[in-house]
């Protein structure tokens, strides 16, 4: 249980020599205070990695829309123009900071950090491996929903706080449409849980195989829609075209950051493109098997038993596998939402809100109620286990 | 020692936050404080081990009771105007020095009574070591799922009546304005 | 002092610390740095170019509410269900799924009934059809 980064690394020699050494200095058991250190650490990695991804984020979105377009994109900073989101922040901190006279300044500071707050604290829990997730709290998938709606609550003060119109539109908009997708979103989760048995990260994981069959998209035909109810709730959710009314340029100017300038602007931008990453990843985790690989290299048995490595590293190789794994499924899932971005033409608000209530909640609904018959009629048996048993014993007759 | 921490942190979070609340002069700064101190009560849940009711104290509390209020202040029109279109005045009247010592002064007699109340308890407390972390969400579920199972259900009745009321009181009386 | 493993929680506390830190921090750095010559018609809020009128806090539309409001039901009916369905596969290994599915679908079924009644009575819509809007559909 509660499995995490520093109970992984415990394992290794070098963590309890460390141990032993705070423990000889302060003269108490310094177990806590070196997986302080440690978790300081990889969330420092952790937060600049998603930085980094998040930036690397806009860049891709115009590159991608550039070649839908048959355009070139950026292309002057770095090599394809890969450094252009360095330059584009150095740009961000250099712009004037301005805060109109009629805004809450108080509101105006807050909105912002806490929607980087909201954003980062889910990244928490995202399993990048089975030893490389920051902490597999038991309740972890829930923590992540708590989490992760508090973006609605900066975005809706974002807008409250500029006194612009346009921008108390966007925020009023944007929270009313973050809060009522969030119903789907929730309910596919609860789908997914009820499937696995649990609300850890690993327990989702562990229910999953490393091959697609063994996948939980592919386990039973509600699962297959529930993964797209899902993914479309939370493109919603993350205020993605075509669910971007908050941000409607074409009738709101910019939405709910139309006051925003310079860093406080890019916090924004930093927390949605964070936010789609996190909402990638979680659809893997809980569809698309996670960082499972095949043939269960993930745990290195398999080196220890044929090459007889030594048992951390062939663990650390192990890892290295899960996180290549996890990363490019949630990669390609990031390609897609900015390929639906520049796809797809932005809905109406009415036609927002008949989505979610009158298709996306009741087709979840259903989807629960059907994950619940199918895990009771078939004792959790997954449609590939069950055709492959039927035909087995066809055969033998 | 991180548990301390944890427990200070969130323990200033609470009380900070709800002092800020009554001390504020405006709704949304308030609901803002309200925040804070949701969050500090979720975490006094996660320091006690009850990890299922920190998350749900999150997701229910700070990510929609705090919504629902910043809808109902824009109801009538955010913290612009002292005086709503009632006619009421929108500040909150505990803010003054007077209310705060009355309510000060009455928790600390509260707190004492309390006190004197569990101090039994507290004296032949057994401080038998709990294993870490135990899985409170198995527990919850497999509680709610067996002994419990009338009051999940009610609580579904529950829900329904404030889903149905919540849907009559805002529609709209159109006929009778025509 | 607490015997209770509170360690996972460690990474939280540092991650929002981060986050507030990151915040502030680059505000900070950024004040060395950037320009700061604000005039009255860069601190107004925009308005397409005009002078802007009033304010934009102004009451709102009680739809949002009700979309709160219901929201926050669904929010506590998933709260409720997330430790049931977390169990359900213990239940079903030891043959008990059977009542277990009964009362989640009872469970289910009565808020099925509440989102079916705000359906039928139109509190769904978001185009709320108003005396106007019907005699344009019957024309």
């Amino acid at each position: 249980m509660n499995s995490t980064v520093a109970s992984y690394f415990a394992q290794s020699k070098e963590f309890q020599a460390v141990v032993v050494f705070f423990t000889d200095l302060f003269g108490f058991d310094a177990t806590s205070f070196v997986s302080f250190l440690l978790f300081g650490a990889v969330a420092t990695i952790i937060v600049g990695a998603m930085a980094t991804i998040g930036g690397l984020g806009t860049y891709a979105e115009r590159k991608i829309s550039a070649d839908l377009q048959m355009r070139h994109g950026p292309n002057r900073v770095g090599p394809y123009g890969l450094l252009q989101f360095l330059a584009d922040g150095v740009k961000m901190i250099m712009k004037e900071d301005i805060t109109p006279k009629a805004a809450d300044s108080f509101i105006f500071l807050i909105a912002p950090l806490l929607c980087l707050v909201g954003v980062f604290a889910t990244l928490a829990v995202i399993p990048y491996s089975s030893g490389f997730i920051l902490s597999d709290l038991n309740v972890g998938i829930f923590y992540l929903v708590g989490m992760a709606s508090l973006v609605g609550v900066g975005i809706f003060l974002g807008g409250y706080a500029s006194n612009s119109k346009w921008a108390m539109l966007g925020g009023m908009r944007g929270a009313s449409q973050i809060i009522s997708y969030e119903i789907p979103v929730t309910l596919s989760i609860l789908a997914i849980v009820l499937l696995a048995g649990g609300m850890s990260m690993g327990t989702l994981i562990s229910s999953q195989g490393g091959m697609p069959h063994e996948w939980n998209l592919f386990h039973n035909p509600f699962a297959f829609i529930g993964f797209f109810v899902y993914f479309i709730a939370a493109l919603a959710e993350t205020n993605r075209a075509p669910f971007d009314l908050p941000e409607a340029e074409s009738e709101l100017v910019s939405g709910y950051h139309t006051e925003y300038t310079g860093m406080r602007f890019a916090f924004f931008a930093l927390a949605e493109y964070i936010e789609v990453f996190v909402v990638c990843a979680v659809a893997v985790a809980l569809f698309l098997g996670g960082y499972k690989v095949p043939f269960e290299l993930g745990s290195g048995q398999i080196f220890i038993d044929k090459i007889g490595m030594d048992a951390m590293i062939a663990k650390n190789i192990g890892n290295f596998l899960e996180i290549g794994s996890f990363m490019t499924k949630t990669l390609a899932l990031y390609y897609v939402v900015i390929w639906v971005r520049w796809s797809l033409p932005r809905l109406r608000v009415d036609q927002l809100m008949t989505l979610c209530w009158k298709y996306l909640t009741p087709i979840a609904l259903f989807n629960l109620v059907g994950i619940a018959v199918w895990m009771w009629l078939f004792d959790g048996a997954s449609l590939f286990t069950l055709i492959f048993h039927s035909t087995g014993s066809a055969g033998g007759h | 020692m991180f548990a301390n921490t944890l427990f200070l942190l969130s323990a200033a979070l609470t009380v900070g936050g709800a002092f800020a609340v009554l001390w504020s002069k405006n709704l949304m700064h308030a609901c803002i404080y309200l925040l804070a101190s949701f969050f500090g009560v979720a975490g006094l849940y996660a320091v006690i081990g009850a990890d299922f009711l920190a998350a749900t104290q999150m997701v229910v509390y700070a990510g929609g009771v705090v919504i629902l209020m910043l809808f109902s202040v824009m109801l009538t029109g955010g913290s612009s105007e002292k005086i709503n279109r009632f006619g009421l005045e929108k500040i909150p009247a505990m803010g003054n020095k007077k209310t705060l010592f009355a309510a000060g002064f009455a928790s600390f007699v509260a707190a004492l009574i309390v006190l004197k109340i569990l101090a039994q308890f507290i004296k032949h407390y057994d401080a038998t070591p709990m294993t870490a972390n135990l899985p409170t969400v198995e527990r919850i579920g497999v509680v709610l799922a067996t002994d419990h199972i009338l009051a999940f259900e009610i609580s579904s009745v529950l829900l329904l009546g404030a889903l149905i009321g919540a849907a009559v009181i805002s529609r709209p009386r159109r006929e009778k304005n025509d | 002092m607490s015997t209770y493993n509170l360690d996972v929680y460690m990474p939280i506390v540092i991650l929002i610390i981060l986050a507030l830190a990151i915040g502030l921090g680059s505000l900070l750095i950024g004040k060395l740095l950037r320009p700061s010559n604000p005039n009255k018609l860069k601190e107004s809020a925009y308005e397409c170019g005009e002078e802007p009128v009033g304010t934009a806090w102004a009451n709102f539309n009680v739809r949002f509410y009700v979309i709160a409001l219901i929201f926050i039901i669904f929010d506590v009916e998933s709260a409720l269900m997330f430790p049931v369905a977390a169990v359900f596969k213990q239940f079903n290994q030891v043959g008990a799924g059977g009542t277990l599915l009964v009362s989640v679908l009872l469970f289910i079924s009565i808020l099925l009934a509440g989102l079916v009644y705000c359906w039928k009575k139109g509190d769904l819509d978001w185009v709320k059809s108003f005396n106007t809007s019907t005699k344009l559909k019957d024309k």
